[in-house]
């Protein structure tokens, strides 16, 4: 990994962003604060984004691969240039949409670099459960932001939100990486959760979805505990956890990855392969299928303190 | 290259059946292919889930008119194959994409057609039913009373929206009109009338436009397999995934041409009449009340008809066969309005396969 690129003479933010040390000339709200020493391993700076790189290898409808480049263009709201996994180079399409630019940082620019690191990054959200870290995969508009704002008013704590990076430690063990990242709830959540007081901006002038600031702040990676695939109740799935077997376990844990098509196109099917039977080992991988439904939110907080108690993760009381 | 086809139609007015009978046409060891568990892939077009899955961004962090602006290059990124290297043997891959598609035939704001043209599909299958039974069949569906279906289907601004993409669905026969008169794609019309008069020919006569060849013994099965009682039955076994989020909720609710003599009030059936006379006619759907005559349809000049002339058969649109009357009236006591999409009954899973 080549050294960052260093910023100099002008207004510089130091943060963590899922346990890579960033510095940023596009403040990030919420995140934790970081150092300027040792030298930050990712860069973001403003500069000239070409519309499109010369010989590209693959592409989409918003994308271009070249070598150890990645361009990323959301029209009419910026163009990113992501060179090998340690500098983000932001142009904003108009003044109008610079101030749209952090969200899509934080979420969609960050998981492409996490995928040029060659890192497990999952779409999901996580709390923390007697010290391990729990999550919630699922795609956009699962639930996965709700369940964990409910759980961390229930006393677990918010590890992550959307994104959830995973490294091995050195006995290959799985760490989870806070970044002290706000959950984004849209005003329908909000309000059926009561967190009103914690309502931040809207994470876009046009979005009826608000940043929500996460009661308690920590930086420590933290083991896993257990990964939850959210799933609906709907004909044929019935209400319940349920265990799948290893090899749908993998399927399932890629089929989860933040961007699962970069896990295809840059190469990483045997890097999630991996790390799910590591997690199934470990932790364990289940579906956790309930009704998409806030009246029923107290018995999915039940049901999952049963299966931690189970899972030894919590402890029965005396 | 797998073709890809839309199966264009308002809500409640067939694509569902459609769907099923394509599935079935690979149904395996002589059995009806489970309603859950549809192998096709196409998946609805207004889904997110390929939106984001290709895109790389959270559709749910932009707004309707950015995600439209999007939408022509999901389109011809899905319609090149993005999706056909995800089966693990490529003759999996059926030789046409049926994609399903509630929108009406739009451009986006900067112009482009919303469904990429012909970039996005070789053509378009338009089913179409009877305003008259789609209003009671969408009030069930969205749990409103026939009167608020009826308004929203004379509205100009009819919006599914709520977890899918957007999808506009501008007055009931502003939506047929803008699929039948566009110029970019190849149309084949067929009614759910004509679907349930004669399932055989109007399916085989819709494989044919497709380019999806299949023997006739496997078309006279999947008729089979998908006749209403068997749909009825799996619903009322196992649930469907579709079926409106409710105690009691019925996707395949009648399955009749008809009903509405016993669904609706002679207002509503003048109602509907009243704001859809002019594509009722040229569609063939006699109408019940008395109307001013319409001026005869102008067609674009260079375009050919894109549907054939109203069948001969017309008389036997709404004429109450095969109903079954005693519906009771109560069941479609006003409800509370939910806005329309407030449920997204329809399939909205990701459709992206895991990979």
């Amino acid at each position: 990994m080549p050294r960052a690129f260093i910023l100099t003479g002008k207004q510089v933010q130091f943060y963590r962003v899922s346990g890579l040390s960033v510095a940023s000339e596009i403040e990030l709200p919420g995140l934790i604060a970081g150092t300027a020493e040792p030298a930050p391993q990712v860069t973001i700076r403003r500069g000239a984004v070409p519309e499109h790189l010369p010989h590209a290898a693959a592409a989409g409808p918003t994308w271009q691969i070249a070598g150890k480049q990645f361009l990323l263009r959301i029209p009419d709201i910026a163009r990113f240039l992501l060179n090998s996994g340690s500098e983000i180079v932001v142009e904003p399409e108009s003044d109008a949409t610079a101030a749209d630019v952090p969200i899509f940082i934080l979420g969609t620019v960050f998981g492409i670099l996490l995928h040029q690191r060659e890192q497990i990054v999952l779409h999901a959200s996580a709390v923390r459960v007697n010290g391990r870290a729990v999550l919630f995969c699922g795609s956009s508009g699962a639930g996965k932001s709700t369940l964990a704002a409910a759980l961390a008013q229930r006393g677990y704590p918010l590890v992550t939100d959307d994104i959830c990076t995973l490294t091995l430690d050195a006995a290959g063990a799985p760490l989870v990486h806070s970044d002290g990242r706000q959950l984004k709830l849209w005003a329908q959540a909000i309000d059926r959760l009561d967190l009103a007081q914690q309502r931040g901006e809207r994470v876009r002038q046009s979005l009826e979805k608000f940043y929500v600031a996460p009661g308690e702040v920590f930086t420590e990676p933290l083991a896993l505990g257990a990964v939850y695939a959210l799933r609906e109740t709907r004909p044929p799935h019935k209400p319940g956890i349920d265990r799948p077997n290893v090899v749908d376990a993998a399927l399932l844990l890629r089929g989860n990855a933040y961007q699962p098509l970069l896990v295809r196109r840059l190469g990483q099917k045997a890097n999630y392969f991996h790390a799910a039977t590591t997690i199934a080992n470990v932790a364990g991988i289940f579906f956790l299928t309930r009704a998409l439904d806030f009246a029923k939110m107290a018995e999915v907080i039940a049901m999952l303190e049963a299966h931690w108690l189970d899972l030894r993760l919590m402890e029965r009381a005396a | 290259m797998t073709r890809t086809i839309w199966l264009a139609s308002y809500p409640k007015s067939g694509n569902t059946w459609f769907r099923m009978l394509v599935a079935n046409l690979s149904a395996k060891d002589g059995k009806p292919v489970d309603i859950n568990d549809l192998p096709e892939r196409g998946g609805i077009a207004s889904a997110r889930g390929p939106f984001d899955y290709l895109t790389l961004i959270d559709s749910g962090l932009l707004t309707h008119d950015e995600i439209d602006c999007l939408r022509p290059r999901v389109y011809e990124e899905l319609a090149r194959g993005a999706l056909d290297d995800e089966y693990d043997k490529p003759q999996d891959a059926p030789p046409v994409r049926f994609a399903k598609v509630h929108d009406a035939y739009t451009r986006t704001p900067k112009g482009e057609p919303l469904l990429a043209g012909a970039r996005g599909a070789q053509g378009a299958i338009v089913i179409v039913r009877d305003p008259r039974d789609v209003a009671p069949s969408l009030a069930n569906h969205h749990r409103c009373s026939i009167d608020e279906a009826i308004t929203f289907m004379s509205d100009r601004h009819g919006l599914y929206d709520a977890k899918q993409l957007r999808q506009k669905l501008p007055r009931w026969s502003g939506h047929v009109e803008s699929w039948l008169d566009q110029t970019d794609i190849p149309v084949h019309l067929i009614r759910y009338e004509d679907m349930l008069a004669d399932t055989l020919g109007t399916f085989r006569g819709a494989l044919e436009f497709a380019g999806r060849p299949a023997r006739d013994e496997a078309i006279r099965r999947a008729v089979a397999f998908t006749d209403f009682a068997e749909l009825r039955r799996q619903e009322q076994e196992k649930g469907f995934s579709e079926t409106p989020r409710r105690p009691g909720g019925q996707f395949f609710r009648r399955g009749v041409a008809g009903a509405w003599r016993d669904e609706l009030s002679a207002e509503q059936v003048a109602r509907i009449e009243a704001a859809h006379a002019e594509m009722m006619r040229r569609l063939g759907y006699e109408l019940a009340s008395a109307m001013p005559k319409c001026e005869p349809m102008v067609r674009h000049p260079e375009v050919p008809p894109p549907y054939p002339p109203p069948h001969a058969g017309e008389g036997r649109v709404g004429a109450s066969k095969g109903d079954s009357p005693g519906a009771p009236a109560a069941s479609f006591e006003a409800r509370l309005w939910r806005a329309p999409q407030d449920d997204a009954d329809e399939i909205n899973r990701s459709q992206v396969p895991l990979i």
